[in-house]
């Protein structure tokens, strides 16, 4: 089908120019919106993390110190290091675990539309202060947890003070990210469903088993989306910030102390807006690096059916 | 045809959102703001216009509880009713985070018009008068000598006038008798003695879940700092040079004396409190509205707040307890509970100081009471209790405290860095003591490095 071309002769000079610029003209709040909001802070915060800029008190110095610091506090490398932990155990659980419920929820059972809804629920809710309080609250030491823990050991065990000790608390913020898998859940139950049922009929007739189907058809049909679901995942985790600063405030003695809790701190309770951006910045490039290695390594491991 | 999915549609997806997702990972410094607000103090504080007829619109901030907000609502709506060309709009919270966003209001310039501050901002945010007017150009509409001289002054900060003080406050011993007397103690603990056989009574008699007091990170600073005043009878640093006036052998002592009522049974230690309540406060804690924890070390303030909080077969054991003197000298302090103050963006300062005259001075102080402790000002002292307005249970504390200490503070004690819930100094340093069972010693360099880095000379 042809193209329709508009008729360009008879409009006035305004009309011609109109045409010819309507598009970004549509556009305009939009990058109104994204410089304002976005790239102005974010080369503001390139510039703020090479001084020692403070809210009340301005610039004196300019220069890496706070890169130098970063790298050489031990508080600031602590939460580095606890930011790797948390990101590298929930990233890879979330998706095993968001993967085994959309695979479960793929087959035909009864009632699946609502398991599919209840399952997604914690996503929808996740991200809120009402769901961290909750989590606070059945964690602590006579919370929910517990109270169940004492009831099936007949009062005979005390469950551990979660939210106190330095070896559970980053595990609970944990699981509070990992229990909120529905939209990654979702987008493996479209791919699921994408995957081409005649496939599955050769490889049965072929003999292969269900394990076998699974890891040779099914996962390498669905790499597109285990590879956004990864890009996206890393780097929200990398800038998790609502659970930890809620429930825990970061402590007990700095166990889930985030990078994103320590700029926060510097920035609003130190008023060091330096120092906090020179923290975003290693964030920001942290992200960036996993993402580049993602996108790299996926040659040698995603599936694109235009691609032989 | 394939529904498999295509790399073209793959890369459709994921390109805007990657974008976005990208760039929303450096979010936690696009709030970046102007660098000071310096630059904003056009409305100069020399001389102001006078009132206007025409109408006029103030903001107005503060913290508080439940009482307090609706206190201050009340006052301005007869305040408005007396001035009808002026309308406040109010912005109001409680305490967690607060600071927070006042500062980060501050440094951008858009506070509001009045607000009630506490008195270590004067330093932190103003120490070059940048962010408040000097009070002395609005004394048409402000009577500043309803407040003493010695009060005043401890609000005059770079030669400026920066905030009037609303009350002064200082730390005392509240208890509750009526688990005191379950354990079978009548009367209130009046010596440290008395302290130490309430921890072991309360343990043997009602259980290891019963405490005599409980002390937060920052609750055990400040006693700390009572005792060692109590004893040594010397500020914990100068006023006006920070220079700290302690010893490191002597700081380590203070902490051995908290870890003593750790050991005592006295309080409960910090990690027992953070795994059923984690860094929430004390009056919100199960354990203080049942009565397990039966003793704080508060603000004379805060009496209303923690009686409130009791369930009902506690509430009537409440009592303001004595301060207790651990050594040759009265310990503790006094200081500026919380001031008022205009900031610079404020473009209508006449009404604005019009505001407060009418909250503290006038009869605004007849519906504020003793809300936000026992007012400073004498006229709205006087007006206050010639209405009943004057907590009984905060004027008690209030007259015992000021009765009792004799050491000053300085404003840096109360600094962000050293103070603050999660990630002050001074949680580092008692969080080490118990749940390493560190001493003193341990953790004294670690309370100095803290204090160095915020400005002490130590």
């Amino acid at each position: 089908m042809k193209e329709s071309k508009a008729p360009s002769l008879g409009r006035t000079p305004a009309q011609k120019f109109f045409d010819k610029w309507q598009g970004l003209f549509y556009l305009i709040p939009w990058i109104i919106g994204f410089v304002v909001f976005k790239a102005i802070p974010f080369g503001q915060s390139l510039y703020y993390s090479f001084t020692d800029m403070n809210f009340f008190n301005g610039i004196h110095e300019y220069g890496v110190m706070n890169y130098i610091e970063a790298f050489t506090d031990a508080k600031i490398t602590k939460a580095l290091i606890t930011t790797f932990k948390y990101a590298f155990v929930t990233v890879p659980l979330k998706l095993i675990f968001a993967l085994f419920i959309a695979y479960i929820l793929n087959f035909k059972i009864a009632c699946v539309n609502l398991f599919r809804t209840v399952y997604y629920i914690p996503s929808i809710l996740g991200g809120s202060v009402a769901i961290a309080v909750l989590w606070k609250a059945v964690f602590r030491d006579d919370g929910l947890v517990n109270t169940i823990i004492r009831a099936v050991t007949f009062g005979n065990a005390q469950g551990p003070s979660w939210l106190s000790d330095p070896n559970y608390a980053l595990w609970i913020i944990c699981f509070l990210r990992i229990w909120q898998f529905g939209s990654a859940m979702v987008l493996f139950l479209a791919a699921l469903k994408g995957v081409p049922a005649d496939l599955y009929e050769a490889a049965t007739i072929d003999g292969a088993g269900k394990w076998k189907q699974f890891f040779s058809i099914t996962v390498p049909m669905i790499t597109p989306i285990i590879f956004y679901n990864l890009v996206t995942q890393i780097c929200q985790a990398f800038q998790e910030f609502n659970g930890p600063f809620i429930i825990t405030n970061g402590g007990p003695r700095n166990s889930t102390t985030l990078i994103s809790i320590l700029v926060y701190n510097y920035a609003f309770k130190s008023n060091q807006m330096g120092m906090a951006s020179a923290l975003a910045w290693i964030m920001f490039v942290i992200v960036c690096i996993l993402t580049i290695i993602a996108f790299t390594s996926q040659k040698k491991w995603v599936y694109y059916s235009d691609e032989r | 045809m394939s529904k498999a999915i295509s790399r073209r549609d793959f890369l459709k997806v994921t390109g805007a959102v990657g974008a976005a997702g990208l760039l929303a990972a450096c979010g936690g410094s696009s709030n970046s703001t102007a660098a000071s607000s310096t630059a904003s103090s056009a409305a100069a504080a020399e001389s102001v216009a006078g009132l206007s007829t025409d109408p006029v619109t103030l903001t107005m901030s503060w913290w508080g509880g439940e009482s307090r907000h609706n206190a201050y609502q009340d006052a301005i709506k007869a305040f408005s009713a007396e001035h009808s060309n002026i309308t406040v709009n109010p912005t109001f919270a409680a305490w967690s985070g607060w600071e927070d966003t006042m500062s980060t209001k501050f440094a951008g310039g858009v506070a509001e018009d009045v607000c009630q501050i506490n008195w270590n901002w004067l330093y932190n945010y103003s120490g070059n008068g940048q962010t408040f007017i000097d009070l002395n150009s609005v004394t048409d509409y402000l009577d500043l000598t309803q407040w003493d001289d010695a009060k005043l002054g401890a609000c005059n900060v770079a030669n400026a006038q920066q905030c009037v003080p609303i009350s002064m406050t200082g730390r005392i011993f509240y208890w509750n008798m009526t688990t005191f007397n379950k354990a079978g103690i009548t009367e209130v603990p009046k010596t440290l003695d008395d302290l130490m056989n309430a921890g072991k009574t309360f343990k043997e008699k009602l259980g290891d879940d019963y405490y005599p007091l409980h002390l937060g990170a920052y609750d055990r600073m400040i006693l700390m700092v009572f005792y060692l005043e109590s004893k040594y009878g010397k500020d914990w640093a100068d006023p006006t040079t920070s220079t700290l006036n302690y010893t490191a052998d002597e700081i380590a002592e203070g902490i051995d004396f908290i870890k003593s009522l750790v050991d005592g049974h006295v309080i409960m230690p910090l990690p027992t409190y953070y795994g059923a309540n984690g860094d929430g406060a004390t009056h919100q804690s199960n354990e203080w509205i049942t009565g397990k924890i039966a003793g704080i070390f508060e603000w004379d303030s805060a009496a209303s707040k923690y009686q409130d909080a009791l369930d009902e077969d506690n509430k009537a054991g409440f009592t303001v307890g004595e301060e207790i003197k651990f050594g040759d000298y009265n310990g503790g302090f006094s200081k500026v509970s919380m001031g008022m103050a205009i900031t610079k963006t404020c473009k209508n300062p006449a009404e604005a100081a019009t505001l407060i005259e009418y909250l503290w001075n006038g009869d605004g102080a007849a519906i504020m009471g003793s809300e936000c402790g026992v007012p400073a000002s004498k006229a709205g002292l006087a007006t206050a209790q010639a209405a009943g307005k004057i907590n009984d249970l905060v004027a008690e504390a209030n007259d015992k405290v000021m009765s009792f200490v004799s050491c000053q503070l300085d404003p840096l004690f109360e600094s962000s860095d050293l103070k603050a819930t999660g990630t002050g100094v001074y949680q580092e340093v008692f969080d080490t003591v118990d749940y390493d069972n560190a001493s003193g010693a341990d953790v004294v360099d670690t309370l100095l490095d803290g204090m160095s880095a915020v400005g002490y000379n130590v």
